[in-house]
């Protein structure tokens, strides 16, 4: 027994890599202060260490980190990174049978180029053209691995709902000035919007009736048909029964409210209000809902929904108790959310660690993985990310990230690896060349 | 001919005559020509027996009546000299249309095509509100109801030394059951040889999920596949249910599709990339349906995976190839250059790993380029004698159907691949295929390759170095 | 009376000085094309810079304004936007970019600015204080098989981000021509399928790029035609004010701004230019390739568009647009930075600022905001700089400009005290506010 419980650790030790050292350098923990020449050490995939002047195990990588600055890996709270076939099922009012998890491609590009900004964790999400759209998971930007084996284990699935324009677009009618679809599609009006989703919950609570009666008469000793088994509106029982979160695409003050008010009149919460570039008009009653907040930096104007929109959005809801989080909602954008945490220190005056907490720990509360990840602290997992200069300085750039203690991204080892593979693809691309020439008479 | 002249000599005028009719009528219901055939002296690759470099095979009414080293002829048999011929069982397309033939083109005067006006009176089909509406779903539709040969297509495949194909409907996403067909009869009916083989999937994805239609997206194909094969479930069970009870309880509805569904011994399930081989041996899994894989060109990253999986894979012909569309100033991505490069050494891998897999012809439909195809993939690794085990008995085992085809067997159905040297060699040719015992000499002139038109091939000006 | 008259004339002199008289002083002065000088000062009258030292007499009735160790910057620019032509972009009509026709020099982005926008405030919020409004986004990949490129979308005006009348804001107008240089744009395989009729092949879009350049050819020969005839004044002679605003262009006075993304699109513009003996800048290139050492023997500067963009091709450096920037300024090239948008015109500090990140010197990138700017349009004697008799355009910062946690306190534009309050931060008041 106790020979297979070794094993089985060792099994995990190697699975997570050797242990980790980080020396001398500043410990941005975000949850816990800053500590100037400080050491994390990781092993088995955990912080075990956090101090000073701390010893190394045999074999374990040292890193020194002299001059630079060691943060919590970056968490992106909205993002439709490495999804193949379609960010959107936007055929359909609900879409909630979909799943983004059977749709990871984890040979997309952008998941590396995500690490080399020090990303490590993103909330992959459906697109925003449905009322209730897709379900959603949470992924660790685990470069190299299958699909399967970057899922966030215990990360709680989520569903994704969107209110306001993107939902309603293709209810349009067509006018003398413009054209709707030629078919439309239910919603057109703001409305509509809160009709799909009371409806579907109210066909979820029917639908968990229907099972409960099935399961009696089993019960009972009769035999009954059971009903079908709806991939539809199987999520929406979870979210129902609180084991799936609901992260809703939203703008304007009047359809945040509408929102949680439908959940609470249905028994369930909003996890997360995204975007919710308004949320500053309502952030009391989000706060008292006890929804997070996670929100673009200072986008604004591309849409009528969005004029409102205001840079100092995240430091108002902050104040007013709501938990903030930035997020990228794009492949560009998720390289660089340290910079975006950067703007709230400009737009509304919060702190360092307020800022480094947008794309940290509060990314991670709202997730309800803030035991596992989002900052520096003994027991979570080592996330952790290595810059050149504060990551909340505008000439900074990554040197390194690890996910559980790996090492997913060096910058020195890219830029040795830049002329080999340079050399390897000029190869192929000559034989193809050769080839194409045979064929000529 | 002797023979009918000894009838006429036998007896009186009335038996004479008699016998004049039942011939006559004989010949018209079974057709003239005696079927036993021998091969004599010819190198025999049976794959299933041991290879003989001077054999004989020997077929009667359809079927392989002997096969052997000193298989004696019989006096009423025609004899085909063997020398510099070889005989292989008749290969089998894996998985494609041939014998459906193509629909007719619209009646001129009537628009066709994107941008043209429908007619007036066509209706537009009402929006697919979900699942349940069974979008683009054809499950119930059979091959073996469609094939004829009057297909155009079925010269230039013989011509390429095959004899059989597993051939399935082609539209929408639930496809329809498939039936080995063989390429040659003189009704539909007479070509089928297995039905039903599987049901094939394809994920129709498009419009980066915005078409008219659900499905549009590939998570939505996967939820709709998903969705049906709980319906099939659920479907099953209340019909069982219904039987012993249906006092109290609510018929359950007549599914087409459904029915169609759980007939289907296996189904077919596209992956190409190894993100995508990945996700559908899960999927495959998930389904608890006996499934196979096709496609599979990136399968040299994936060799490990499929080997664990124990599932049944089908190659595609169609090599991936650089864009004849391609902008020449354009840099290729390394990862379709590897691709391009790679892809045909896949079938030589599942062989070394001792993956069953077949290859298909992916709407390829030239004798040259199907040779060529196929000669890519040896000259990458793969051994003759591999490639013809996949063309051959490979497939019908995957099929369920190597009890009859696929080896060069005492009783098999007799479908053979004659050629004139080796098969894939540059300078072989198929000299004969024998379906279903009756002898085709395929035109050479379909098997010389179409001479290089055009600037394909040469390097395009300003290529970058 | 007579005193009263006196001493009222005196006051008001008094008051007229001082509404045009402010020093800053106590300050970090960045001039940016001399050293920076710390506890230094800068002097405004009339709307220009009167002074700029360490120690500055201070003229009498003078507004003083001590900078308490803050730092003075010239005003940033922001090379391309299209700033005061589109409101949202998503609603039509508030934008008016793009006219229809494929030559327009005519067309004056200055005339359609609207000084109402509130995007002038916005940006101008993050220590910008002068733009290039351009009447044209630029060619991108085409969603129709016929459709027509516009080649030539009209002129684009350096503005100053304040003023009541498009005309008080001009500080150059006409400044440059926006040109999207024919080039060949494959529709990438995902957007086929919204295309009636497929997306074009190679083939067609080859043919399309060599028409497209016979047609630009033509257009200029028809340009060279116009002006022999004007300079003849024969009796034909009828005016055209298509070709009529063409003229500067071939006399060398007004640069083409070219919008020259990929390398051989860049070669293409260059040789262009050689061959019809026009001034030009490239603009929003997304590669350099091998043209860095012919834009320098040229002498043709770059206007760059974002850094923070993701690399070209899969297989591309993940870091490849942000080191864009230091590959143009290692080949000799001058260039400065400009956004291409609306919405985020206020952040092309940080645009530069990640292009320091990865390898540009911090000094080069804010000449490239600044001075570079200033002469690669033209306006290189009046704004820039912190230079003895030029416009008065300043930013008084906590720190660099470049830094998203510096603040920008206050700004001059042409010497006047402007407003740093925007839509953005009057939200911020009021609902801060709410009980």
């Amino acid at each position: 027994m106790r020979r297979a419980f070794l094993i089985l650790w060792a099994a995990a030790g190697s699975l997570f890599g050797q242990a980790l050292l980080v020396r001398n350098t500043t410990v941005l923990t975000v949850t816990k202060g800053t500590i100037t020449n400080g050491d994390v050490l990781v092993e088995n995939g955990r912080i075990a260490a956090v101090g000073k002047n701390l010893s190394a195990p045999s074999g374990a990588q040292i890193v020194d980190g002299t001059g630079k600055f060691l943060m919590p890996g970056i968490i992106d709270c909205h993002s439709h990174t490495a999804i193949e076939g379609g960010v959107n099922e936007g055929t359909v009012s609900d879409s909630s049978m979909v799943n983004i998890r059977d749709v990871i491609n984890p040979t997309d590009i952008n998941i590396y180029r995500g690490l080399a900004g020090g990303l490590t964790v993103s909330n992959v999400l459906h697109g925003s053209a449905n009322a209730i759209g897709g379900q959603t998971i949470v992924i660790k930007l685990r470069w190299g691995k299958t699909a399967e084996e970057m899922l966030f284990e215990g990360a709680k699935p989520g569903i994704k709902f969107a209110l306001g324009e993107n939902p309603k677009r293709q209810g349009y009618p067509s006018s003398f000035f413009s054209q709707g679809p030629a078919e439309r599609r239910y919603p057109g009006t703001r409305m509509g919007v809160e009709q799909v989703i009371r409806d579907s919950f109210i066909e979820a609570r029917n639908y968990q009736a229907d099972w409960k009666e099935y399961r009696d008469r089993v019960a009972r000793g009769e035999h009954p048909i059971p009903p079908r088994k709806d991939l539809r509106l199987e999520p929406l029982v979870e979210v129902l029964e609180g084991k799936r979160y609901v992260h809703a695409h939203c703008y304007r003050s009047d359809e945040i409210l509408m929102l949680l008010r439908v959940a609470d009149e249905m028994g369930f919460k909003i996890r997360t209000l995204q975007h919710v570039l308004e949320g500053y008009k309502v952030a009391d009653e989000i706060a008292r809902h006890g929804a997070g907040a996670s929100t673009f930096s200072d986008w604004w104007s591309y849409k009528i929904e969005a004029y409102d929109a205001t840079p100092y959005n995240a430091a108002i809801m902050t104040r007013k108790g709501v938990v903030v989080s930035l997020n990228s909602d794009s492949d560009e954008l998720q390289r660089h959310l340290n910079l975006e945490a950067a703007k709230t220190m400009r737009y509304g005056g919060l702190s360092e660690d307020e800022a480094l907490a947008m794309v940290t720990i509060n990314p991670a509360k709202q997730l309800g993985i803030d035991d596992k990840v989002g900052s520096i602290e003994v027991g979570k997992s080592g996330d952790l990310v290595l810059f050149d200069r504060h990551p909340l300085d505008n000439y900074s750039k990554v040197l390194k990230t690890w996910i559980d203690g790996h090492e997913y991204f060096d910058r020195d080892k890219d830029l040795s690896e830049r002329t080999e593979f340079a050399r390897k693809k000029k190869e192929l691309m000559d034989k193809e060349k050769a080839a194409a020439k045979e064929v000529t008479p | 001919m002797g023979g009918f002249t000894r009838l006429c000599e036998r007896g009186g005028m009335k038996r004479r005559f008699g016998l004049i009719l039942a011939v006559l009528l004989a010949a018209a219901l079974r057709g003239e020509v005696p079927s036993a055939i021998a091969i004599q002296g010819a190198h025999v690759v049976a794959v299933h027996g041991p290879e003989l470099a001077h054999g004989t095979v020997l077929i009667r009414n359809g079927l392989i009546e002997a096969v052997g080293e000193n298989v004696p002829v019989p006096g009423d048999a025609w004899v085909i000299n063997g020398a510099g011929l070889t005989v292989y069982p008749g290969f089998i397309d894996a998985l494609g249309t041939w014998g459906i033939p193509a629909p007719a083109p619209p009646a001129p005067g009537r628009a066709a095509g994107a941008g043209g006006t429908p007619p007036a009176t066509a209706q537009p089909e009402p929006r697919v509100r979900g699942p349940e509406d069974r979008p683009q779903t054809y499950a119930y539709e059979r091959a073996a109801d469609l094939v004829s040969p009057s297909d155009s297509r079925l010269e230039a495949a013989r011509a390429a030394g095959f004899t059989t194909s597993a051939t399935f409907p082609n539209r929408g996403i639930i496809e329809g059951l498939g039936a080995l067909v063989d390429l040659a009869g003189e009704r539909g009916r007479d070509m089928v040889v297995a039905q039903p083989i599987g049901e094939q999937i394809i994920f129709r994805v498009g419009g980066g999920g915005f078409g008219r239609s659900f499905p549009a997206s590939l998570m939505g194909n996967i939820a709709y596949v998903r969705q049906l094969y709980l319906d099939e479930a659920n479907y099953r069970e209340a019909r069982q249910i219904y039987a012993k009870n249906p006092a109290g309880n609510r018929r359950p509805e007549y599914d087409h599709a459904l029915e169609g569904l759980s007939e289907a011994p296996r189904i077919l399930l596209p992956a190409q990339e190894s993100q995508q081989i990945d996700r559908i041996l899960r999927f495959g899994r998930e389904l608890k349906v006996p499934f196979v894989v096709y496609g599979a060109h990136e399968g040299y990253r994936s060799i490990d995976e499929l080997k664990q999986a124990n599932v049944p894979v089908l190659v595609s012909l169609k090599w991936p190839e650089k864009p004849k569309n391609a902008d020449p100033a354009d840099i290729p991505n390394e990862r379709d250059l590897e691709m391009r490069e790679r892809a045909p050494e896949v079938p030589g891998l599942l062989a070394k790993s001792g993956i069953a897999f077949g290859f298909y012809s992916d709407g390829i439909e030239s004798a040259p380029d199907l040779k060529k195809a196929l000669k890519k993939a040896v000259d990458a690794g793969l051994t003759r004698p591999d490639a013809i085990k996949a063309l051959t008995w490979n497939t019908a085992e995957i099929y369920g159907a190597a009890d009859r085809l696929g080896s060069i067997e005492k009783g098999k159905i007799a479908n053979l691949t004659v050629t004139r040297g080796e098969a894939f060699d540059d300078k072989s040719t198929v000299e004969y295929v024998i379906i279903d015992g009756k002898l085709f000499e395929p035109s050479k002139e379909l098997q010389k390759p179409a001479p290089p038109t055009g600037p394909q091939g040469k390097p395009a000006e300003g290529e970058v170095n | 009376m007579k005193k009263l008259c006196l001493l009222v004339a005196a006051c008001a002199c008094i008051l007229s000085a001082a509404d045009d008289a402010i020093l800053i002083r106590d300050v970090t002065v960045h001039p940016v094309t001399a050293p920076v000088i710390e506890h230094g000062a800068v002097l405004i009258e009339n709307g220009k810079i009167a002074d700029v030292g360490s120690t500055l007499q201070t003229p009498s009735g003078a507004r003083v304004i001590d900078g308490h160790g803050l730092h003075v910057y010239p005003g940033l620019i922001n090379a391309a936007t299209n700033v005061g032509l589109s409101e949202i972009s998503s609603l039509r009509d508030t934008v008016d970019l793009d006219e229809i026709g494929t030559f327009n020099p005519e067309l004056r982005a200055e005339i359609a600015f609207n000084p109402s926008s509130e995007h002038i405030a916005v940006t101008r919020a993050s220590g910008i204080t002068t733009v290039v409004s351009l009447p044209g986004t630029g060619g991108g990949i085409s969603f129709s098989r016929n459709q027509q490129p516009t080649v030539i979308a009209g002129q684009g005006a350096l503005m100053h981000l304040e003023g009541w009348t498009w005309e008080d804001m001009a500080v150059k107008p006409s400044a440059v021509m926006d040109m999207d240089f024919p080039q060949i744009r494959m529709v990438p395989a995902e957007y086929a399928a919204f295309i009636p009729g497929g997306a074009r092949t190679y083939q067609e879009e080859e043919k399309a790029y060599n028409e497209n350049l016979r047609q630009v050819s033509r257009f200029f020969e028809d340009v060279r035609r116009y002006q022999k005839a004007k300079a003849a004044a024969g009796p034909d002679f009828r005016r055209d004010i298509k070709l009529e605003a063409m003229l500067p262009v071939i006399e060398g006075k007004q640069p083409l701004f070219i919008r020259a993304e990929k390398e051989k699109a860049i070669k293409d513009a260059v040789a262009f230019a050689e061959k019809e003996k026009v001034r030009i800048i490239i603009a929003d290139p997304t590669e350099i390739g091998s043209t860095g050492p012919l834009l320098k023997s040229h002498n043709i500067p770059v206007v760059l568009g974002k850094t923070l963009e993701l690399p070209l091709r899969d297989d591309d450096p993940y870091d490849s647009r942000y080191t864009l920037p230091n590959d143009f300024y290692k080949a000799g090239v001058k260039f400065c930075f400009g956004t291409f948008d609306v919405e985020f015109a206020r952040n092309v500090p940080f645009e530069a600022a990640q292009a320091v990140a990865f390898g540009l010197p911090p000094e080069e990138a804010l000449k490239a905001l600044t001075i570079n700017s200033a002469e690669i349009l033209g306006a290189g004697d009046q704004i820039g700089s912190i230079e003895k008799g030029k416009i008065a355009d300043l930013i008084l910062t906590d720190g660099d400009p470049l830094q998203a946690k510096t603040n920008i306190r206050q700004m001059f534009i042409a010497g006047r005290e402007v407003s740093l309050e925007s839509r953005h931060t009057r939200e911020y008041e009021k609902w801060s506010k709410r009980p």
